[in-house]
């Protein structure tokens, strides 16, 4: 523990947590605002954020001491009404260092469900967020959600951790758009509107697409998704005449023949004089022809050919983890020597020797035969600049007060420089 | 000895290991346009100096020529990396750049006046022939990265390449800009070359003109076949073809077929 006080996190995520756990310890972001208030009101932390998403829920705080974690683990049990056993065996704690690390690695995607992801990234920032607004981060929690979130970019930019994409949906999204440059431009056949389809529209209208037209052979599923995704209904019968308007289909329904033939797909590519057409076959049994791909400016994917083209975005992904941690070592290194400067003691010293810097300078500039006559009053100069600002520092009993204060001295006086 | 020719090459060199790097890993391109700007530089006061000694453009010796198309074919990649902020063709276009300008330092660049290659119908006849061989060369560089992504996206390798290179269809809209440029500039030289030649040679045919019509035709079927269907790898491979022809013209028709656009 430094100075500054014991950095802590509480946790459950989707590795220790059952499901209906996590559900248990799930927060909306009302009831964060409401945890914050409640922390800060009992006082065992200073400061004090909390993460939630689908995957995990963390509470981050800055205490006296480890034993805050228990008082930690009582609030939550006392106010989700859980069973004090069930969460603690259920749960994590990691304390100063570690706690830091936690977090650095949750917001680089290397503790996430899917390995890289960056969705987390805007969660950690929202996090801090919701707790500046309850006034529940100060100095040191402020420092490490900003510290966590510049790693988490810089891991994202420097790295590949989170190009290659890992689901079938967002995998064929892509390749389309590879094939297309711009989805918006582009007309999106769907066949079928069940869940595959509806994930499906979901990923490529955030991919840009924004021309979807839905057939179904049940007329109201389609025009259910069609309304949901903007789009527009195709009735069943009407599928083979679309075709040639049609970029991209997309084949997700149960039927047990398959939907588009070959020959539908030669006719439709003679009305696009050639123009590229991409299908993407998510069904099981197949909806599009296999056969479809050796048609000139044909690109057809099925389902496994896509688990395949994900199961070598997995370990891609894989690969870039040594780079990502010694990315996460560099920036908690920063953040520790920073955390570890915050305390009184080394700042009062820094603070004197700066001032003595400037003392020395003075005397440097005049005469020899003055600069003895003068020094003791320099010397006395310097004790009185000092002492109010020491004595008020050092009788400061808000702990998360007093930081922000060694830190206003330390940025205002540049106290940081060296290092 | 082309001092500041061969300062040029270094320069290309430095930026194409750069491009390189800049596939394997996205951070650390940035210098490399910087790079073939300081080797551009290098390399306009090198044709500069060989200019002033041979009192004109230095397209008449061979290494001349090689020298002014390495040229501008690094204008052209210049051009194409601020409009499109599109780096991946760096690592692959670079090399070109790289190999005409040491053949510009390499190749003689001592030539006899010939009579009547003076006068700014001739200088705009040949640089736009130069010109549009630098569009042809970036047809094709692009045609091979249009093949490469090509099978990129059928196998389904969503690897280094296939992220780093952009879409089919913006690969394929880039070279229909460079072919279209090519064409209209071949054109205007060709137009320019036979005014030139009705006045000096008194209208005797070049195997090089036979070699013009035949690129341009080349060229001209590609957009044809754009437009009719082929669009896509086709279009890509003729292009190919395209700039086979290019190179040919550049150095077996001039070296042995031409009577006139001979290059010692």
């Amino acid at each position: 523990m430094t100075e500054a006080g014991e950095l802590l996190v509480l946790g459950w995520d989707f590795r220790g947590a059952s499901g209906k756990l996590r559900e248990g310890v799930a927060f909306t972001a009302e009831d964060v605002r409401e945890g914050l208030r409640r922390l800060l009101g009992h006082g065992f932390v200073s400061e004090t954020v909390i993460v939630s998403t689908c995957h995990r829920s963390e509470i981050y705080g800055v205490a006296g001491g480890q034993d805050a974690g228990d008082e930690l683990a009582r609030f939550v049990s006392e106010w989700r009404g859980l069973e004090p056993g069930l969460l603690e065996g259920a749960g994590f704690r990691r304390f100063g260092p570690d706690a830091a690390r936690h977090l650095f690695r949750v917001a680089s995607g290397l503790d996430s469900m899917a390995l890289g992801e960056s969705e987390v990234l805007g969660q950690v920032r929202q996090a801090l967020s919701i707790a500046r607004e309850a006034g529940s981060s100060r100095t040191v929690l402020h420092r490490l959600f900003e510290s966590a979130v510049r790693t988490g970019k810089r891991v994202r930019t420097e790295t590949e951790i989170g190009v290659h994409p890992l689901s079938v949906a967002s995998i064929g999204v892509e390749l389309a758009n590879k094939v297309f440059g711009d989805l918006s431009e582009r007309t999106l056949l769907l066949l079928g509107a069940g869940e595959t389809g509806s994930l499906f529209a979901r990923h490529a209208l955030e991919a840009g697409a924004r021309r979807l037209k839905v057939a179904s052979r049940t007329l109201e599923h389609a025009a259910a998704l069609a309304e949901r995704v903007s789009g527009e209904t195709v009735p069943w019968e009407s599928v083979a005449r679309e075709l040639p308007t049609a970029d991209v289909v997309i084949g997700t329904t149960a039927s047990p023949q398959p939907v588009v033939l070959r020959d539908d797909v030669e006719a439709a590519m003679r009305q696009r004089r050639g123009r590229p057409m991409f299908f993407l076959d998510l069904a099981m049994p197949p909806d599009i022809d296999p056969d479809v791909r050796s048609i000139y400016n044909v690109f057809a994917y099925d389902l496994d050919g896509l688990e395949e083209v994900a199961e070598e975005n997995r370990r891609r992904r894989v690969r870039e983890v040594p780079r990502v941690e010694e990315i996460l070592e560099e920036e908690l290194q920063r953040f520790l020597i920073w955390f570890g400067n915050l305390s009184v003691v080394p700042t009062v010293t820094a603070l004197r020797q700066r001032l003595e810097e400037i003392r020395d300078g003075e005397l440097g500039r005049v005469p020899a035969a003055e600069r003895e006559r003068l020094r003791p009053l320099f010397d006395s100069i310097v004790a009185r600049l000092l002492h109010e600002p020491m004595r008020r520092l050092k009788s400061e009993t808000d702990a998360a007060r007093k930081l922000e204060r060694v830190e206003a001295i330390r940025h205002l006086f540049d106290l940081d420089r060296d290092e | 000895m082309h001092l500041l020719g061969w300062v040029a090459v270094l320069f290309y060199a430095a930026a194409e290991a750069l491009a390189i790097r800049s596939l394997v890993r996205p951070k650390g391109f940035g210098a490399a346009p910087a790079l073939v700007v300081a080797g551009l530089v290098a390399q306009f006061a090198d044709l500069q100096l060989v200019g002033r000694k041979l009192g004109s453009v230095p397209y008449r010796t061979l290494g001349g020529s090689m020298a002014l198309f390495g040229w501008m074919l690094g204008l052209a990649y210049l051009v194409l990396v601020l409009r499109h902020r599109e780096r991946a063709i760096g690592p692959f276009l670079i090399p070109l750049l790289l190999a005409f300008s040491l053949l510009g330092v390499l190749l003689p660049s001592r030539a006899p006046a010939a009579p009547g290659t003076r006068g700014s119908l001739f200088a705009f006849h040949v640089t736009f022939a130069i010109l549009a061989d630098a569009a042809f060369a970036l047809s094709f560089v692009l045609s091979i990265l249009y093949l490469i992504q090509n099978r990129q996206i059928r196998r389904g390798r969503t690897g280094v390449l296939f992220s780093r290179l952009p879409s089919l269809e913006v690969i394929g809209r880039m070279n229909r800009t460079s072919v279209t440029i090519g064409l209209v500039v071949l054109s205007l030289s060709v137009a320019l070359g036979m005014a030139w030649a009705h006045r000096v040679w008194n209208g005797r045919v070049d195997a090089k003109l036979v070699w013009a019509f035949l690129t341009l035709s080349v060229y001209g079927l590609l957009l044809w076949m754009d437009r009719r269907g082929w669009e896509g790898p086709r279009v890509a491979l003729l292009s190919i073809v395209g700039f086979v022809l290019v190179l040919f013209s550049y150095t077996f028709v001039n070296l042995f077929l031409s009577q006139e656009h001979v290059f010692r």
